[in-house]
């Protein structure tokens, strides 16, 4: 046998070697990759930073630009998800989120109401390994502030009237309206009728309309 | 635990130079296999030199196996690898278009690069034309897009559309490599040039 072995070539040699490994790596179970650990210093360094959060004009941004490498959670109950949610988000109620069958290798954006109960699922999801969760900051609400009703400002620099221009196309492009005058003066956000929900997206699963991914490979 | 940048280990702009790196150590072994020379490259297609698919296949089967033993291991957690999504039809054309680009120029996209590095004219020419496919590829996307977003199957993988554990997968992969690269020593020898035409 070792006489054998010295009449091969070296690439004979590694190819054997690679068959071999191959051959074992029949009785390997790679998947789903071991157990899940929460590593409590790694998550206090990421709220630290602020590096959970997505800020809501920052998400309508990307609804806008059609942007697909995210997935956006909706974690609140089925009549609240379909009295209104954010376009494109998939309904996947808080009670479900640790058997949803959520991809652990995608961007997964949580909302709801508010800002606790989305942090409370972004929690859920970086214990259960998934490293691409973030939160929208005070979920709904911080939605409806920002986006949806924004207060304006006085437009009396150029930067005044950009931003402002800015904000009534965006709270328009999602069916808002931007709320004019100091804001104290404005009607109250609550007040406001919340536009008509979008189409409802099949939950967890199934990628949200349009929402397709296109980020990193080669 | 890895894949690194998935855990934390370090953020998008050192994410950027670890990839500038790691492009280097690509590129640099790119060039020393040959493929910095748009003859070598081609000389696939005449099928008298199969080194760019003895070297690929290698690659492919090196990091299977290494990606397999590291998550077997524990090392590597496999469901955060990124994995391209499948759209059916316009990655069929993308291929399409990549291979008839790669016959006609000599080279594709990443050896274009070392070629250039290494002051290869024809390779320099190249990149310019990949900049400019790139930016009439951009600016005409919004008519693409439908067609770029067609197809749509999600993340696909080998064992889940042949229903076949994850290690027999691994193996027949291994054993494809073997005959592979026995099939190009076999028709290397039946295409040879005479050494006058090399």
């Amino acid at each position: 046998m070792p006489g054998f072995f010295s009449t091969l070539t070296l690439n004979q040699k590694l190819a054997a070697a690679a068959a071999a490994l191959g051959a074992i790596a029949i009785f390997a179970n790679p998947l789903p990759g071991g157990a899940v650990s929460i590593d409590a210093r790694t998550l206090a360094d990421i709220v630290e930073r602020d590096a959970d959060r997505i800020e809501p004009l920052e998400l309508a941004d990307w609804i806008i630009q059609g942007r697909s490498d995210f997935r956006l959670i909706d974690v609140r109950d089925a009549g609240a998800y379909a009295k209104y949610h954010v376009p494109g988000a998939e309904h996947v109620p808080f009670s479900s989120l640790t058997d949803a069958a959520l991809p652990r290798n995608e961007k997964l954006v949580v909302y709801a109401d508010d800002g606790v109960r989305a942090a409370q699922a972004w929690f859920l999801l970086r214990a259960r390994g998934h490293a691409g969760a973030y939160l929208l900051r005070d979920g709904l609400d911080g939605w409806q502030q920002e986006v949806l009703f924004p207060a304006l400002g006085d437009a009396t620099t150029p930067f005044q009237q950009q931003r402002n221009a800015r904000l009534s196309n965006v709270a328009s492009h999602f069916g808002g309206r931007p709320r004019s005058g100091d804001a104290g003066a404005a009607p109250a956000v609550a007040a406001m009728a919340l536009p008509t929900p979008p189409a409802p997206v099949a939950g967890a699963g199934v990628p949200a309309g349009g929402a397709k991914k296109k980020k990193e490979g080669c | 635990m890895t894949p690194l940048a998935k855990y934390g280990a370090f953020g998008d702009e050192m994410g950027l130079v670890m990839a500038f790196i790691i492009g280097i150590g690509f590129g640099f072994f790119l060039e020393r296999a040959g493929f910095g020379s748009a003859k070598k490259l081609v000389s696939q297609f005449y099928l008298d030199d199969l080194a760019v698919f003895k070297v690929m296949f290698t690659a492919i089967v090196t990091a299977m196996l290494g990606v397999t033993y590291l998550a077997w291991m524990g090392v590597l957690d496999l469901s955060l690898v990124y994995m391209t999504p499948t759209w059916l039809w316009p990655q069929i054309v993308g291929g399409l278009v990549l291979g008839v680009g790669f016959a006609i120029g000599g080279y594709c996209p990443g050896t274009s690069v070392a070629a250039t590095a290494t002051g290869r004219i024809d390779g320099l020419v190249y990149v310019l034309g990949l900049v400019f496919g790139t930016v009439v590829f951009a600016e005409a996307f919004p008519l693409l897009k439908g067609f770029f977003y067609s197809g749509s199957y999600g993340q696909q993988t080998l064992p889940g559309v042949l229903g076949l554990s994850y290690g027999v997968v691994v193996f027949a992969v291994v054993l494809m490599a073997i005959g592979g690269f026995a099939g190009a020593g076999w028709l290397e020898k039946r295409f040879a040039r005479p050494a006058s035409q090399q």
